[in-house]
């Protein structure tokens, strides 16, 4: 059994150094534009967080390995090496103080992808042992057991059972042929089992064929939000191998934002070859169904309300538009929150920020952000779709005192859909 | 639609008074074209009565390898002048980037264009076109090279607007990673005009395109097929500090005295005396001024492979064939060293890569 080392994290840096980082690390000019798009130094007004410093480990590891005038400064002593200190003082502003949003890439000047780079550096931090107790457990669970809240299928299919009671409707498990896999996250297994439901009736009145595997059902990607991609590919891989052996066309991606990153961007790369379906967001499918005229609902919510865009799912996804289609269709107060879309602010809690449970209190702060962009807009509910967004804002709100429900797209389309056929 | 069709069958007069021009203004422009391109005063009714008459011709516009400079030359002005409204009156038929359309709807624009003017339309094209693999640029899935030939086939003419189009630009500069090539390299059975410069004059352009209005022809072109009229003189000899060259008094760097006195800035690089284009007498911006004027050498944009012609400021009177050395050295230096830097790189990584150990689930704490 071997064990972290700071030798291995060194190694794990330099192999992560490829020519986009490369160039990021040159074209740098330092602006510290970056800074005001984070919403961690937005709300600390702590300069440690500006996102470009916070690559410091591994911008030295590039600068003293690749570059002819780090090498030279090496040489001479005029570099300060990466050690384990700099790395345990840096663990925390790359896992507490960084949701993988990708705000800060989308201002840069000189184009660099920032988040492209921590999401690289975490893979030095995991393999040198410091990554936070909350995501390492996390990150076992879905190993062990299957996935990282702890969740094992027959917590699915009691869940599946109660819905079926609840409903009238079946829940197709492990059906060969199917067109849709439908994948899940934890959080909405637990927490959120309308979501379950809502997928149900949906596809029963568009008359989709789908089912869900008993084999891999999660599609959170805890190795994605470590940063380590060994870990990523395991669980990438349990969905691959499960929806080859089901035969389906497309595997849905849950409204869980890190899972869709997981499946729909990284998975191909992390095994090495592409699949044999195509991966499709929830969100996607929905609009899809609502532009074929398969999808019929009726009545309207005709409160005030405002959709948080999921930075995964919005900024680095692309689903832009068809949550908005989908809202329109049964929302008659719909607003966009001020930096909607692809400026949308993070709700805090992403890349692995929520399951560490030593980030809270920075979580908080930061939820400052989105407290300030409902407070402009006067609402009475917010919409989202991602379970993690969901439970982050629901906890915000819940701290900071403001009565406000938190509702996923998807039920909410389903709640008003047509019931003809009963 | 009737609106549309209606604006298609108008003459250019009828259109340019539909839009406020007066015939003044009108008048003006045929005087300052005719002058432009060196043409006697008796000529002006003459363009102004082929301009009033002529019909709005087909134009597309092509973008290959470019950075859209040349685009943005011809756009970008403060208030509409008349060259803006003559390329309002011309039918742009097909421009990615300014139409509208997108997708299969531009491609079928630029098809409707080119059936339904065969044989009279003008090809405009801006950008190198990549040989040594299409991938480098394509549009609508179909390569530059493929585009261009297509739509050549039925031109009359092709306009070749900026360095890139007329002499390969920066795409061509070496090592020319993308085997770019000139629009004169392809195109060998139509008249193809050059009109280069990073970007080109915008009068230039509609220079050209009224030549072609007027008199059913193209200007009469220099050996590198550039309209003679307005690339026939050296930027040196049209220079406003020419007289100070001619008294030998020269800048020495940017901020000295010579400098805040207008002197000559030859010493400091300038390329006017190599540098044929019309931007000392047509001016940049509406006429405001113009890189000399701005206290900058020119860079001789409007020549072939300027961006390999040595550095902005080495004055040209250093020996070429010293120059030319000097920079082999260096240029050699560099690459042998980048290369070596780029293997050294490589290996690192190729020796991390090879010392990776898998990272599982047990291997996430340190022993402590």
């Amino acid at each position: 059994m071997s064990e972290a080392t700071l030798e291995r994290g060194m190694n794990a840096f330099r192999e992560q150094m490829n020519a986009p980082v490369a160039s990021f690390f040159s074209s740098c000019v330092n602006c510290g534009m970056c800074a005001e798009a984070c919403l961690f130094y937005t709300e600390t007004g702590d300069p440690k967080y500006t996102p470009i410093h916070k690559l410091e480990p591994l911008r030295r590891v590039w600068e003293q390995e690749y570059t002819l005038w780090g090498r030279l400064k090496s040489m001479l002593g005029l570099s300060k090496p990466v050690t384990d200190e700099l790395l345990e003082e840096w663990e925390t502003l790359i896992y507490d103080g960084c949701t993988l949003c990708g705000r800060c890439s989308m201002v840069c000047p000189v184009g660099n992808d920032i988040s492209y780079m921590i999401r690289r550096a975490r893979e030095g931090f995991v393999a040198a042992g410091y990554a936070p107790e909350g995501i390492k457990g996390a990150s076992r669970r879905a190993i062990t057991i299957g996935s990282p809240m702890g969740v094992k299928f027959p917590a699915l299919a009691a869940q599946i059972k109660h819905v079926e009671a609840d409903s009238g409707l079946t829940i197709p498990v492990d059906v060969e042929g199917a067109d849709y896999m439908a994948l899940l996250s934890s959080m909405e297994i637990m927490n959120f089992p309308e979501y379950l439901e809502a997928l149900a009736k949906i596809f029963k009145q568009a008359g989709v064929t789908w089912t869900i595997s008993s084999e891999a059902f999660e599609a959170t990607n805890s190795g994605i939000q470590i940063g380590s991609s060994d870990i990523a590919r395991e669980l990438v891989n349990r969905v691959v191998v499960a929806a080859e052996k089901l035969k389906v066309k497309y595997v849905i991606s849950p409204e869980c934002g890190h899972a869709y990153t997981a499946i729909r961007w990284e998975g191909p790369n992390l095994i090495g070859r592409p699949y044999d379906f195509k991966v499709v967001h929830i969100l996607e499918l929905l609009d899809e169904l609502r532009s074929a005229g398969r999808l019929k609902t009726e009545g309207t919510e005709d409160d005030r309300l405002t959709f948080h865009d999921p930075c995964q799912i919005v900024r680095k996804g692309g689903v832009l538009e068809p949550p908005r289609n989908l809202l329109n269709m049964v929302a008659t107060n719909f607003v966009d929150m001020n930096d909607s879309r692809e400026m949308n602010w993070c709700c805090g809690g992403g890349g692995g920020v929520s399951a560490n449970e030593r980030a809270e209190e920075l979580r908080i702060k930061a939820f400052k952000r989105k407290k300030t962009q409902l407070d402009e807009l006067n609402v009475e509910t917010l919409v989202t779709a991602c379970a993690n967004c969901r439970l982050i804002i629901e906890e915000g709100l819940e701290e900071y005192r403001m009565e406000m429900p938190v509702v996923g797209l998807t039920e909410m389309i389903a709640e008003h859909l047509v019931e003809d056929e009963k | 639609m009737a609106d549309d069709r209606k604006k298609l069958s108008m003459t250019l007069g009828e259109s340019l008074r539909q839009q406020g021009v007066s015939r003044r203004g009108f008048l003006k422009y045929c005087a300052a074209t005719a002058s432009m391109m060196a043409l006697p005063p008796t000529m002006v009714p003459a363009i102004a009565q082929a301009l009033e008459k002529a019909k709005r011709p087909s134009v597309i516009w092509l973008s290959f390898q470019e950075c859209t400079g040349c685009t943005e030359s011809l756009t970008r002005s403060h208030s509409p002048s008349v060259e803006n409204l003559i390329f309002d009156h011309i039918s742009l038929d097909y421009h990615h980037t300014l139409q509208v359309a997108s997708g299969d709807a531009a491609e079928a624009a630029r098809e409707a264009a080119m059936h339904e003017n065969e044989g009279k339309y003008i090809v405009v094209v801006d950008g190198s076109i990549p040989l040594a693999n299409p991938g480098y640029s394509s549009i609508a899935g179909i390569s530059n090279l493929q585009m261009l030939e297509e739509t050549v086939a039925g031109a009359a003419a092709v306009v070749a607007v900026g360095s890139c189009a007329a002499f390969g630009g920066l795409p061509h500069a070496n090592p020319n990673p993308t085997g770019a090539v000139s629009v004169g390299e392809i195109v060998k059975d139509k008249p193809v005009v050059n009109v280069s410069g990073c970007p080109p004059i915008p009068t230039v352009i509609t220079g050209v395109l009224a030549h072609f209005l007027t008199f059913g022809s193209l200007p009469e072109l220099d050996a590198l097929g550039r309209p003679m009229v307005f690339f026939g003189q050296s930027i040196h000899d049209r220079c406003y500090r020419r007289p100070f060259y001619d008294k030998g008094l020269f800048a020495e760097t940017f901020d000295d005295e010579g400098a805040r006195k207008g002197w000559c800035l030859f010493r400091l690089g300038c390329k006017g005396p190599m540098t044929y284009n019309a931007c000392a007498t047509a001016k940049w911006n509406q006429g405001t001024s113009w890189p000399v004027e701005s206290g900058h050498g020119c860079l001789g944009c409007s020549e072939p492979d300027f961006w390999d012609a040595g550095g902005f400021y080495n004055a040209l009177s250093i020996p070429d064939s010293d120059l030319t050395r000097k920079t082999g050295y260096v240029v050699g230096a560099g690459v042998a060293l980048g290369a070596a830097a780029g293997a050294l790189n490589r290996s690192t990584r190729a020796k991390a890569a090879a010392k990776h150990e898998t990272v599982t689930i047990d291997d996430l704490d340190k022993k402590s």
